[in-house]
């Protein structure tokens, strides 16, 4: 199996905070990880120091050989778009949304490389397969969508580039059971042949049986990885 | 309200709605507040004036050398106030100051090239006066409008349908969003400035057709530039387009029935009553989405 991320003793923080403790993991090609964790303990600094947001991070991260992470004290976000264009999609929980735009050009947003635009049409028709509901939605601005639809929106938007990478941060956070069972299910469809999928989430139970394996963080570190789900209740 | 009234408020309506439109844009996208919009509105000015003396009388020729000249001062903007200090804390305030030492230094560079002697534009859209039924417009205001109006709608069009479009109007709605679907900030900002200066260009070609061009020409358009990028809410097309035919028509209502020193007092009255009332401009009652 080839690895399409290896993160190597990597640390990472806002001012002088320091968030992560020299994190190392490695995903593999055709993947699906969930990565689980209380609220606070890193899940999603770890997705930014990924893509670059984060405010200074230090360490390797390579991207298929290619390193996109490094030591780095200032300027967060300044490579975010390189990060994202070497196939990197971050489904973000505050969802980081063009507020004023509509579900169409939301969409096609997600395309914004230049290869991926002259697909726009059937990538979007696809997306549009996976999450039925936002047909009819295509014109509204975003900002008039309830907090479900909007989830649509930014899986979709993730779903519509040349990805090799998907990390998507807590797809049920805030959304009622069983929209978020249907976020997951949804998720599931996405074909993984030339990339991987990383879930953070906080509800094991919606992860049961959906991902290869788990990897625990806490406190800013990995604690622990599993294979099977079952076995991992009393993990964390 | 007399036909001379109704169309000098459509007229400065037009080009104020222009600069509006660029200090917004700049704004919502980069986070900078541009004060050397005034420059490059200046500066096209002599562009034009340059042109037309040494290149020729045309009015395609004054048009497109206001336009390229404004672009290039974009660039120049680009340089100077965003390349090296954006990814720079307190980026904003930098650009404030940076923007308004452009001004000044430019515009007394102005002053000392070319004198303080007014400047006049050869008449781009001709001289003669069209009529309409009732109303009387010369060809210089309708030029101007006509001019305007297509621009604005060019734009627009642009902005909602092209690849660029998109990608300014994303760094405008989410700049970590635009980000994450691999839009570079720097190239935007290229765009965007370059785009909002040969704008302001365009914007100075049409005013120097009733004002002469002088080095602190740019000072006024940008003052009233940045009320009615205020008042339509900043980041917002639509309300700097309102916007600028509320300002515009109350210009020119002041100017013709309480007198032209007037203007800045009830423009600024104006402001300071809507911002108190609605916070957000005009914008905010636009789309009601935009909660966040």
């Amino acid at each position: 199996m080839s690895e399409v991320l290896s993160v190597s003793g990597v640390s990472a923080g806002y001012g002088s905070l320091r968030v992560l403790h020299d994190i190392s993991l490695s995903i593999n090609r055709g993947e699906r990880v969930g990565l689980v964790g209380l609220n606070g303990h890193g899940k999603s600094t770890l997705f930014r120091t990924i893509t670059g947001l984060v405010d200074w991070q230090n360490g390797s991260i390579t991207l298929n050989g290619v390193q996109i992470g490094g030591k780095r004290t200032h300027g967060p976000g300044l490579k975010t778009h390189w990060i994202a264009r070497q196939g990197v999609a971050l489904m973000p929980q505050g969802d980081a949304m063009f507020i004023g735009l509509t579900v169409r050009q939301h969409l096609d947003a997600g395309a914004f490389t230049r290869l991926a635009w002259s697909e726009r049409h059937d990538r979007r028709e696809k997306i549009l397969e996976i999450f039925p509901p936002l047909r009819k939605l295509l014109n509204q601005p975003v900002g008039k969508l309830s907090g479900g639809e909007r989830r649509m929106v930014t899986l979709g938007r993730g779903l519509m580039g040349d990805v090799k990478l998907y990390l998507v941060d807590e797809p049920s956070l805030g959304l009622a059971p069983k929209i978020s069972r249907a976020v997951i299910d949804a998720l599931m469809k996405v074909e993984l042949t030339e990339g991987a999928m990383v879930i953070a989430e906080q509800n094991l139970q919606l992860l049961e049986g959906c991902v290869d394996r788990l990897i625990g963080i806490h406190g800013g570190e990995i604690k622990g990885a599993a294979d099977s789900l079952s076995l991992q209740s009393g993990m964390i | 309200m007399d036909m001379f009234t109704l169309m000098s408020g459509l007229q400065l309506t037009c080009i104020y709605g222009i600069l509006a439109i660029g200090v917004s844009i700049i704004w919502s996208s980069l986070g900078m507040l541009n004060l050397a919009h005034g420059f490059t509105f200046a500066v096209s000015g002599y562009g034009a004036w340059w042109a037309a003396i040494t290149l020729g009388n045309s009015g395609w020729i004054v048009l497109g050398a206001g336009v390229a000249t404004g672009g290039l001062v974009g660039l120049c903007i680009y340089f100077i106030a965003f390349l090296y200090i954006y990814d720079k804390p307190n980026y904003p305030i930098r650009a404030l100051i940076a923007t308004m030492a452009i001004n000044m230094v430019g515009v007394q560079t102005l002053m000392w090239v070319f004198g303080p002697r007014m400047k006049s534009l050869p008449k781009v859209f001709g001289s003669g006066v069209v009529r309409l039924g009732e109303v009387v417009m010369t060809y210089g205001q309708m030029g101007t409008i006509i001019c305007s109006v297509g621009t604005l709608g060019a734009l627009l069009t642009w902005l909602g349908l092209s690849r660029r479009g998109l990608e300014i109007r994303a760094v405008m709605q989410n700049r970590e969003g635009a980000a994450l679907v691999g839009i570079s900030l720097r190239t935007t900002a290229l765009w965007v400035l370059v785009l909002t200066g040969a704008l302001a260009g365009l914007a100075a070609v049409l005013l120097s057709q009733t004002f002469f061009v002088n080095p602190y020409a740019g000072m006024q358009p940008l003052i009233k530039g940045l009320i009615v990028a205020l008042l339509g809410g900043l980041g917002s097309i639509g309300g700097a387009m309102i916007g600028a035919l509320i300002i515009g028509f109350a210009e020119a209502l002041t100017a013709s029935y309480l007198g032209g020193q007037h203007v800045l007092m009830v423009q600024f009255g104006m402001i300071i009553a809507i911002l108190l009332i609605r916070p957000r401009g005009i914008a905010g009652l636009l789309d009601e989405s935009r909660e966040e």
